[in-house]
């Protein structure tokens, strides 16, 4: 920053992310509320403080070693040389976006007077950590540990999903050289691989207790405060707007990054250096959200859970392509996400017993998995990044946008980063008799104890006011 | 523990160094205690959750019997 506009970019571009920072934060309030509003009564302080504490917990994970993942994993390694060095290995050299500099030890991980930005980043990123690891946690409310859920927290916010951030999102990604990925606002990313991975620790969690029949028929738990499902849901659109625009950069000048000569563009960017702007996002992030409630409210019959849910499943389906469909692209691609969502889930519950308490393998997962596969189809064809066209990356190309691409991405996110190691996770602490609660701490209630000691506090305060 | 001591030295030097928080080039040691609080952290929780949880499964409360001890109102 030697003189004013270099200042005033970079002061900019902090504050512009900082922004985000703050709105994603709503998320978490959001995926707080929704989750209490949904849980019973005698589970409420349990599943309040289960989701909290995945705040600390992925945040220390993250700066140990989570952000280092990011940096280190786009060429696999071993699936494709990157940009930069030309090497498959891992990225742990001095180059200008290497892992190097974020290990825990680094000075750029700490209050540097040289670099403005890099704490900035750190935490947009980790925002999107906790929001994965949220994901998981509503789906698994009134049974599961908070060891295990720690543990399981740790595993998707600060390992797996980066890993797939790494692979399908960072612009020297393997994902994008080879398959074409593109998923400009994580519909892959963060959600279908959280999906996938609540999925896959349900399939051994097990359900709530009387969640089913003795023939098998699932039986309806609904959400105990309807209010608070509400106000969660809408501080989770508005989080998820911020996080729209912390996957975009604001304001950059293409002509020199793709290496064209005498050329100037100034535009903002997805968060694979592609032109977008911020006007298309919000056309389309508010048709999505459009489509998704209006398909959500049809198909549950006007069901207020199902409809504020499909909202968010709207966004999601569209999210992958949402940096250059059409409005009403979005819009379309919204309803179907939700339909396959809603009719996947109540397939799924009665087909394998699953018990998704919020539907959150449904509107994360199933409209995740959909949005990725119609995005092949729908933008077929468009480069999945510049820096295939310019002279500043001679010698390493990127394929198209694809379908065929853009399902085995599908895959690899939901199931292959997803659901595998969920389960294979949740077995193991199965399996050292960690993963679920007791049986009669299930019946009892989680807060039965607090309650208890609540009672005989407001007792005592009362006796003592006679 | 200061890494500066004077602003205007520090800022007018010919090459301004980057990090300033206390105690540069400890951070090996600062990483090391994180590690431990953390990993500290969830055998303690782990404890102290066990405990709650075998408390109340002792006691094999029925699944109405936390009506009794709402206070709301």
């Amino acid at each position: 920053m030697t003189d004013q506009l270099s200042a005033l970019t970079t002061i900019f571009t902090e504050f512009y992310y900082w922004i985000t920072v703050v709105l994603m934060f709503l998320i978490h309030v959001g995926f707080c509320m929704y989750e209490v509003g949904a849980s019973r009564y005698k589970h409420h302080q349990h599943t309040l403080m289960k989701n909290t504490m995945l705040i600390p917990l992925v945040t220390v994970t993250w700066f140990l070693f989570g952000w280092w993942i990011y940096w280190a994993f786009p060429t696999g390694p071993g699936l494709a040389p990157s940009i930069m060095n030309e090497s498959a290995a891992l990225i742990t050299d001095e180059s200008l976006f290497s892992a190097a500099w974020y290990v825990p030890t680094s000075d750029l991980m700490g209050t540097n007077l040289n670099d403005h930005i890099s704490g900035v980043f750190w935490a947009a990123f980790l925002l999107f950590s906790w929001t994965a690891a949220s994901i998981v946690s509503g789906a698994v409310i009134e049974r599961i540990t908070t060891f295990a859920f720690g543990i399981l927290a740790i595993a998707i916010g600060s390992c797996f999903w980066v890993i797939d951030a790494a692979w399908g999102w960072h612009f020297d990604g393997w994902m994008l050289k080879i398959l074409g990925y593109h998923d400009a606002y994580a519909s892959g990313v963060i959600h279908a691989v959280a999906g996938g991975f609540a999925l896959g620790v349900l399939a051994v969690l097990g359900p709530r207790i009387g969640k089913f029949s003795s023939s098998g028929e699932p039986r309806n738990i609904g959400p105990r405060n309807p209010w608070l499902v509400t106000i969660g849901l809408f501080l989770i659109y508005t989080g998820f707007w911020g996080f729209y625009a912390a996957c975009n950069i604001p304001i950059f000048n293409l002509g020199p990054e793709y290496g064209m000569e005498g050329v100037t563009f100034w535009t903002a960017t997805n968060i694979y250096v592609t032109p977008t702007t911020l006007s298309a996002i919000t056309f389309n992030f508010l048709m999505s959200l459009s489509g998704g409630l209006l398909a959500g409210y049809v198909i549950s019959k006007g069901d207020p859970f199902w409809t504020y849910s499909s909202g968010l499943a709207g966004i999601i389906c569209a999210s992958a392509g949402n940096d250059l469909y059409h409005p009403i692209q979005s819009f379309i691609i919204a309803m179907v996400g939700v339909w396959v969502a809603y009719k996947m889930h109540y397939w799924v519950e009665r087909k394998f017993k699953i018990d998704d308490a919020v539907g959150a393998v449904a509107v994360h997962g199933y409209a995740g998995v959909a949005g990725l596969i119609i995005c092949g189809f729908v933008l077929n064809g468009y480069p999945s990044s510049g820096y295939s066209v310019g002279a500043m990356w001679v010698g390493t190309d990127y394929a198209p946008i694809n379908p065929l691409g853009m399902f085995i991405g599908a895959i690899i996110m939901f199931g292959v980063l997803g659901f595998l190691p969920g389960w294979i996770l949740a077995k193991i602490l199965h399996g050292m008799g960690k993963l679920r609660i007791p049986r009669e701490v299930e019946l009892a209630g989680l807060d039965y104890t607090i309650m208890e000691d609540a009672k005989s506090d407001e007792k005592a305060v009362s006796s003592s006011s006679r | 523990m200061a890494t500066v001591t004077n602003w205007i030295d520090h800022l007018s030097a010919a090459e301004v160094q980057g990090p300033v928080y206390p105690g540069v080039g400890t951070e090996g040691i600062l990483v090391l205690v994180l590690v431990v609080l953390w990993i500290g952290w969830h055998f303690i929780s782990n404890a102290q959750e066990k405990s709650k949880m075998n408390e109340i499964a002792k006691r094999r409360p029925g699944s109405n019997d936390w009506k009794s001890n709402v206070t709301d109102g």
